[in-house]
């Protein structure tokens, strides 16, 4: 007879089967002069089996705040709506739209209320308040923190190789897109836990805007270029 | 990080192999790596061992090394004595004793032969598990960290009396689509076709992620 799956630390365990989920993901996110850029895989692996290649990692809570989902699937989906119905209300009490801060600190009280369940959720909150572009960092241990530039899952080192050489605070979007696009190819490239495609989205004063879908397999040949012979 | 863990899935990889009409592919994928970081991808576990005949050792990678050295020499040793050619079956039953003498400290290789007799050209395929269980079926064989993925394309592509262009087609289509559902493998593929009076090794096209 086969033994129920127990919560250990990142991950299920049956006897000697294991299956991971924090690890198999690379998102980041980074603020520069212009805005917020969020970038993506879209990489859903089961221990080594790749259970999806088309997994919306980036939730969309509400028109100014996005949500990355890092850890489990179902974690993040599940506590990112209800943040985005926790914003929502909040918005409907005081006529104004909750800023960066306290929606992810909100997030934040409702993980460390968890702590030790075995949620699994490492997730950056992104947005424009009145107060300029937020962006924090955010995990199931109950961490909350702001930065400028992160990166989350078991490509982020690769990812941070990248970015920590080309970040600048002045870049047009074109630059700070695509310094977004190699991070996240350069990961799915080393790292057997993310791949597949890359999510890309802009956030401004107005809002977020998603900016597209890219193979990493075609990132790779534009990128190395294969000589014709 | 985590310890050695499962060590047929320590550095990932997968071969597979198909008999077509008076002709043979076997393919490999190319990745290295360690537990989640890719190394290289110049890693191909298909090596040659006579003019039609290739042996390919997925697995543990210090073990596939270790394990194509040491059949290099029985099978040197053998030719030089017997003064011919080995024969497929008989370098898959050379491969098994090696295997099965390291019965309760195995090498963690699950190793694929594949070839024409040099005699009569017969197609061969073969694989076998980690201490030499030999099974030696009349279409394909599959090893590595994407078995289920690989069967479940090969059970679907082949079909027995296939020409060598109709063969590397489809070994091509199983294996890209079968490691591209598998983390541990990919990175680039080799494929050789072997046929009466040529070899011929293609590299595909992978998405490298």
């Amino acid at each position: 007879p086969t033994e129920l799956p127990q919560p250990v630390k990142h991950g299920l365990q049956s006897g000697n089967l294991r299956i991971n989920f924090n690890h198999g993901t690379t998102c980041l996110a980074f603020k520069y002069s212009n805005g917020i850029v969020v970038s993506v895989d879209s990489r859903a692996s089961a221990g080594a089996y790749i259970a999806s290649g088309t997994v919306k990692k980036v939730i969309e809570i509400n028109p100014f705040l996005l949500g990355t989902m890092a850890g489990g699937a179902a974690d993040c989906q599940f506590w990112q709506r209800v943040l985005s119905q926790e914003c929502w209300l909040y918005e409907l009490r005081n006529k104004e739209r909750i800023s960066v801060a306290a929606a992810s600190k909100l997030l934040a009280n409702i993980l460390y209320n968890y702590k030790g369940y075995g949620l699994s959720i490492g997730t950056m909150i992104v947005g424009w308040d009145k107060k300029g572009p937020g962006l924090y960092y955010v995990d199931d241990d109950g961490t909350r923190h702001s930065g400028n530039l992160f990166a989350v899952g078991s490509g982020s080192t690769y990812a941070y190789g990248v970015l920590d050489t080309c970040y600048r605070w002045d870049m047009t979007d074109d630059e700070a897109l695509e310094l977004g696009r190699r991070a996240i190819y350069h990961a799915t490239y080393r790292d057997i836990g993310s791949g597949n495609s890359n999510n890309l989205y802009l956030v401004k004063p107005d809002g977020w805007k998603f900016i597209g879908n890219y193979d990493t397999a075609n990132l790779h040949y534009q990128y190395n270029p294969v000589a014709a012979e | 990080h985590l310890s050695m863990a499962n060590p047929m899935s320590y550095n990932g990889g997968c071969v597979m192999a198909m008999k077509g009409r008076n002709c043979v592919a076997i393919a490999s994928d190319l990745r290295f790596g360690v537990q989640m970081q890719t190394i290289s991808m110049e890693f191909d576990k298909v090596q040659q061992m006579g003019p039609r005949l290739f042996v390919g050792f997925p697995g543990l990678a210090t073990d596939t090394q270790t394990v194509f050295q040491r059949m290099q020499f029985r099978k040197n040793l053998y030719e030089l004595r017997e003064n011919k050619s080995v024969r497929p079956q008989t370098l898959m039953n050379m491969i098994s004793n090696l295997l099965y003498e390291r019965r309760f400290g195995p090498y963690f290789v699950e190793p694929v032969v594949a070839g024409l007799d040099p005699i009569s050209l017969e197609p061969y395929v073969a694989t076998m598990d980690l201490i030499g269980c030999p099974m030696e079926p009349e279409d394909f064989v599959v090893s590595g960290t994407c078995t289920e993925q690989m069967f479940g394309m090969c059970e679907t592509l082949w079909q027995p009396d296939m020409s060598p262009d109709e063969l590397f087609e489809c070994i091509s289509q199983a294996m890209l689509n079968a490691f591209d559902r598998d983390a541990a493998s990919g990175w680039g593929c080799h494929v050789y076709l072997i046929e009466r009076d040529q070899v011929t090794v293609r590299a595909l096209k992978a998405r490298m992620d």
